[in-house]
């Protein structure tokens, strides 16, 4: 006797069974095709790391850059100079973004000089010191001097609570030989991870000092002559300012990307370049100006 | 032969269970093997004090190049010592609080109050973590910095330490209330477990209600307790981006024999230290020191799993009663 109460078995692909299945793949298939048209087109990705101090001058290369380059586009982590320098010696990135010199250890690695900034001495808005030598930043930042009441011009006599970058930085490593002599930084400096960090610790802390990029010097804290020169474009441009750097491009000696080398090289020569650096609060070194068609004279 | 819809459904699952614990083990697997080189060269000195543990951090960054000899020393106590204060310092305190929040909710609370309260604390256990980081850095600091701590107790430890406001305080403030909810949540939970036949069988014996409560209510729901109170130090312990904006970032570890200062001094637990460090990656030793940490803080949670199941296995009896698992 046939039993009626099972039901018939269904085929697993049944339509009963997904009656959407065609609809839904449809859907996935043109999503993707969508998706991977520009891949298909030709865009390419440059990927780079580096200088978090230089990070703003920089997204606003790329972003020009990507105008008029419009297959280009770029992927960069600010993970400071000295980790962007690892990175292009480890093959995780094409370019990196330092704000020292090359050295020793960078071997695989070729620096390009890109432009110029400078790192300034920053203190709250409220402190009245304006100068500072580069002995006293020393004693300062090596906690010798641990109390505004050593400072000539301040008018706090709180303790100074100095703040600076890590070891990732390249800021800092510039800082330790430009400041320091190769010393480390005290224990008691604050170190924190990016310029941006600093300048926030510098406006909610009276009694504060800190070292950071030119773009991140510009509002809310207060730069201080060094030696008596200002930390500004014609300063730096003229190689006065004592703590003036270079911002360099790192490639790897080997297998280095073409669109990396055109794109640096537009950086560091190219009219439109320079005029977005020394907008974006950087000094232009070797941009030709806009009305002039030749290469700007080379240091 | 045919499944049914029944028997397919646990062979699915089933495999997926096995898949995420192959993941795990995996993972804890991937992890060890590379925390391996940093704990064979360092031994038992990994887990002391020596030195400052911040330059030995950089030391290792800077000798990840392809040339030239690897550092791998590190004395990891201070940020050991750290993580122990600000999850010790934050679950006791949350203890007591969310114990008594839980008491009023369940007990206590009239209902249009409770209306209020219930979603407020499942709101705050829902804020992400960086929300809070940044109202510590914008708000707690600064107060600390400019209104607790005086000169005389900055001038005292300038020269080895900054206090600033970022300080052990505000870290064990902020992280009070992070746990505070996730703790209120399955306190009430298990309050609420307790069968109605013991406290009223309390009550007509003559036992006022609130030493009803605390003696039947409170002790009947001690796994849930336990439970809560795991979870808000295994929350604890993971937390790095809310410490990392307010504890100080300097490997230091506070000295309680400083006094009321240890208060107000910075430091720096394990999780924070591999945020802080992430960016340093790219150098290999410096990418197995983090991993080190990340297998100290794993062990971390699997002892305190343990614990708490030890802890709650002689209170099995209340379970059948309702209390929370």
């Amino acid at each position: 006797m046939r039993d009626t109460t099972r039901q018939p078995a269904r085929p697993r692909w049944s339509r009963s069974r997904f009656p959407h299945a065609r609809a839904g793949w449809a859907a996935i298939i043109t999503v993707v095709g969508a998706l991977g048209i520009p891949v298909g087109a030709g865009a390419v990705t440059l990927t780079g790391s580096g200088s978090s101090a230089a990070q703003p001058y920089m997204l606003a290369l790329f972003r020009t850059y990507s105008q008029v380059h419009k297959s280009v586009r770029f992927k960069y982590v600010p993970d400071g100079g000295n980790a962007g320098v690892k990175d292009v010696q480890a093959g995780r990135v094409q370019f990196a973004i330092n704000t020292r010199p090359p050295l020793a250890s960078d071997s695989g690695t070729t620096y390009s000089k890109l432009f110029l900034d400078g790192l300034c001495i920053a203190v709250h808005n409220g402190n009245n010191v304006s100068n500072v030598s580069l002995t006293a930043l020393k004693d300062i930042f090596r906690g010798i001097d641990n109390s505004w009441s050593q400072v000539a011009g301040s008018n706090l006599s709180t303790t100074i609570d100095p703040i600076g970058r890590n070891a990732t930085a390249g800021s800092y490593t510039f800082f330790q030989q430009a400041v320091l002599g190769g010393a480390t930084q005290a224990s008691n400096v604050l170190q924190v991870t990016s310029d941006g960090l600093v300048q926030t610790g510098i406006e909610n802390d009276p009694r504060s000092i800190g070292y950071v990029g030119l773009a991140h010097s510009k509002t809310g804290v207060k730069r201080l002559t060094v030696g008596g020169i200002p930390c500004d474009a014609a300063h730096i441009r003229s190689d006065t300012y004592p703590l003036y750097r270079y911002i360099w491009g790192v490639v790897p000696t080997k297998g280095t990307s073409l669109q990396v080398v055109r794109f640096l090289r537009w950086v560091a020569y190219s009219a439109a370049a320079g005029q977005i650096i020394n907008e974006a609060g950087a000094v232009a070194a070797f941009n030709a100006s806009p009305s002039k068609k030749h290469r700007g004279k080379r240091r | 032969m045919d499944l049914s819809d029944d028997q397919r459904a646990e062979l699915w699952l089933g495999a997926l269970v096995c898949g995420v614990v192959v993941l795990l083990l995996a993972m804890l697997g991937f992890i060890l093997r590379e925390a391996w080189p940093s704990f064979a060269h360092n031994g038992l000195s990994w887990f002391g004090s020596g030195g400052s543990a911040d330059r030995q951090l950089q030391s290792i960054f800077d000798s990840g190049t392809a040339n030239g000899p690897q550092q791998y020393e590190i004395h990891a106590w201070p940020m050991i010592w750290s993580t122990v204060l600000t999850t010790t310092g934050a679950v006791a305190i949350s203890f007591v609080c969310s114990l008594f929040v839980a008491a009023f909710l369940v007990k206590f609370a009239p209902d249009p109050i409770k209306r209020v309260l219930e979603p407020v604390v499942r709101l705050l256990a829902s804020v992400p973590s960086v929300i809070y980081g940044l109202v510590g850095v914008l708000v707690i600091v600064p107060f600390i910095g400019q209104h607790l701590i005086t000169e005389s107790e900055r001038a005292s430890v300038t020269p080895v330490i900054q206090l600033s406001g970022y300080s052990l305080l505000a870290a064990v403030l902020i992280l009070t209330v992070m746990t505070a909810p996730v703790m209120i949540a399955i306190f009430a939970e298990g309050l609420r477990s307790v069968p109605r036949g013991w406290l009223e069988g309390s009550l007509a014996l003559g036992v006022n209600e609130w030493r009803t409560f605390w003696k039947i209510a409170v002790r009947t729901a001690r796994p849930a307790l336990i439970a809560g109170t795991v979870l808000a130090c295994a929350r604890a312990l993971g937390e790095s981006v809310m410490l990392f904006m307010v504890s100080g970032s300097v490997g230091f570890a506070p000295n309680p024999a400083d006094g009321l200062i240890v208060l107000f001094e910075p430091s720096r637990g394990l999780a924070p230290t591999i945020l802080q460090n992430t960016d340093g990656l790219s150098s290999p030793p410096m990418a197995h020191t983090l991993y080190a940490i990340a297998a100290l803080l794993l062990f971390s949670a699997l002892t305190l799993s343990l614990v708490g199941w030890a802890v709650k296995r002689p209170m099995k009896r209340y379970q059948h009663a309702g209390g929370v698992a």
